[in-house]
């Protein structure tokens, strides 16, 4: 089977809401074991993108095949982890009942206590949520999604509004895990970050319009810069 | 002290008014729905309670008082026969009877007449006209027999509730179960419209739990909830307030339990149609006042317009609080066939109420 050496095959779909096009013919392709950058201004695409791989959407047309399945399907979510953009948490449980409850529910017993030791909160692991900082939130968040061992990790945004300091920090979790034959699928506006992805996809008005390394990327576009390289290809998109 | 200021704040509140079409209808279409019905209810109650009569006094004096309680606006009256009474009082179609005995009209030579009045009991509001029309009937007799004094003793028995029942004993068995369903359709609908708005729901959906799981966990999570909640309720009503009741303890329970399901259920599906905690309170006085008006609770069903009765037939709030009654002052059990009929229909709007709540998950991910 050639489409199972994808963790994720996303072929031409389309999605629309109401008159607004979000997709329009994407196609998206993640090799096992790696960190894809999803790259793209806001409004691009990207969220309807994971949304639709972790069938929380289901495509107008084209197909979203997942770890061999076709997509929507509930019970391959068990391998799969999503961060939404936003700190999605219940604020008057504490770090630990929120970790155990989406361990809970994804079917793990076990895994609570790595989870909170990966994304070094064990000191505010009895702390209530609402009482936490925006950064400590995201890291509780995050160990959420990964709390159940997932091959393949969705993460949309994950480092808005955390400090440079964390998002460092955010990133060797991320290369640890890809180490461990997870899957990351990484979306972000910030172009700096996506030097540390293995591949890079640039969404543009629901259409990929360039796939590649970091390196591919920048030769194509004849930049050092990712940035520049991005609004270089962007433009032609635009054309 | 900036008037420029202040005028800022007021300015904003009102612009932000101009764009919240919801909260504009909820200020001026609510108060008169409310008050419409409500209007409605105390001025447009034509139907007086049903009073059969049976006279049976072969002399005048019983055959001039069943006249003047046939001509009394007060109540709707028929004659029947007193062997039938205690029945027909039963299965509601009758809300008291008074029977005339055979030596009527001697009482009223020897100076002292006694009619029977059988109540029905659970209405307090009933018995008042009941007693008054008949009060004006002996009056009426007194007037056309002047001089010599006759005294009235009326013979009054109650079905149910007895001499020491009273208004609170009436609302208070149609309140322990309107709290319960109030307060858990309140916590629900914030509860879930939370899940919505903070993100977790959207994580939910995209976890391997299915939407039944979902739905079911909530439903027992408030269950238990509610059910603690009865007991305090429950101890406070029969221990402090000594409301009357009849029933057993566990009944009461599982009728609560199914409108704390329906309670649950109800929140979840409302909260569709909500996007802040600020809408969601907005429905209570879209859903919930109208329900408490219609329900029975304060305005016995019967007693309503034609037109209104239709619309308490279709509120699960009416079986469940005419259920309560049943138990708490009748002392039903399952066995009764009008107890079997309310929770009957309490469940199928609990049944209704989980499709739709479930359907609203699928909406709003799709």
């Amino acid at each position: 089977m050639s489409d199972q050496a994808y963790a994720v095959d996303v072929e031409a779909v389309s999605k629309s809401f109401g008159s607004f096009k979000a997709l329009n013919g994407a196609t998206l392709r993640v090799r096992k074991g790696e960190i894809y950058g999803l790259l793209g201004p806001n409004g691009a695409g990207k969220t309807t993108l994971i949304r639709l791989i972790v069938g929380l959407l289901r495509a107008q047309a084209g197909t979203v095949t997942v770890l061999g399945q076709h997509m929507p399907n509930v019970s391959i979510l068990r391998r799969v982890g999503y961060m939404t953009q936003q700190a999605a948490l219940y604020p008057t449980l504490s770090v630990e009942e929120n970790v155990r409850f989406f361990a809970a529910i994804n079917g793990a017993a076990k895994g609570v206590d790595d989870a909170i030791d990966l994304v070094q909160l064990d000191e505010k692991r009895k702390a209530v949520v609402s009482t936490l900082s925006g950064g400590m939130r995201q890291r509780c968040s995050l160990a959420c999604a990964l709390v159940h061992h997932p091959d393949l990790l969705l993460l949309d945004e994950p480092t808005v509004g955390i400090d440079p300091q964390l998002r460092v920090q955010f990133w060797d979790d991320f290369r640890r895990m890809a180490e461990g034959g997870t899957t990351l699928i990484v979306s972000s506006h910030v172009m700096d970050e996506a030097d540390r992805c293995q591949r890079l996809g640039l969404i543009q008005y629901g259409r990929m319009i360039e796939e590649g390394t970091p390196a591919e990327i920048r030769s194509k576009a004849g930049t050092h810069n990712l940035e520049e390289a991005f609004l270089k290809l962007a433009g032609r998109g635009e054309a | 002290m900036s008037g420029r200021r202040v005028a800022a704040i007021t300015r904003r509140l009102l612009e932000g008014f101009r764009r919240d079409r919801r909260t504009l209808a909820l200020l001026f279409v609510a108060p008169l729905i409310i008050l419409g019905l409500l209007g409605y209810l105390m001025r447009g109650s034509s139907t007086a309670p049903a009073v059969g009569i049976d006279n049976q006094d072969s002399g005048p004096v019983g055959s001039t008082v069943a006249a003047a309680l046939g001509q009394s606006s007060l109540i709707r009256t028929s004659a029947i026969s007193a062997s039938d009474g205690d029945s027909r009082l039963k299965d509601g179609s009758l809300a008291a009877y008074i029977v005339l005995p055979s030596d009527f009209s001697q009482q009223a030579q020897s100076g002292t007449i006694a009619p029977q009045v059988h109540l029905e009991g659970s209405q307090p509001g009933v018995d008042g006209p009941v007693l008054q029309a008949l009060q004006q009937a002996l009056i009426k007799l007194a007037s056309q027999a002047p001089g010599r004094g006759v005294n009235f003793d009326p013979q009054v028995t109650r079905l149910y509730g007895g001499k020491s029942y009273d208004t609170l004993d009436y609302f208070g068995a149609a309140f322990i179960g309107l709290v319960v369903f109030f307060l858990v359709f309140v916590i629900t609908i914030v509860a879930f419209l939370n899940e919505r708005s903070q993100g977790t729901l959207e994580r939910l959906m995209a976890s391997p739990l299915r939407r039944a799981e979902i739905m079911l966990g909530y439903m027992i999570g408030f269950t238990v909830i509610a059910l603690v909640q009865s007991v305090e309720v429950l101890v406070f009503a029969l221990a402090v307030l000594k409301i009357h009741n009849a029933g057993n303890v566990f009944v009461i329970f599982g009728v609560e339990a199914l409108m704390a399901v329906v309670a649950v259920n109800l929140g979840i599906f409302l909260s569709m149609f909500a996007r802040t905690e600020f809408q969601a309170v907005q429905f209570i006085p879209l859903a919930i006042v109208p329900q408490v008006l219609l329900s029975g609770i304060i305005f016995p069903v019967s007693s309503e317009p034609k037109a209104l009765q239709y619309l308490s037939d279709v509120l699960p709030l009416t079986y469940a609080v005419n259920g309560m009654r049943d138990i708490m002052v009748k002392g039903a059990d399952f066995t009764w066939s009008s107890l079997q009929l309310d929770t009957g229909v309490v469940a199928v709007f609990a049944i209704l109420l989980i499709a739709a709540g479930t359907a609203t998950l699928r909406r709003r991910v799709a």
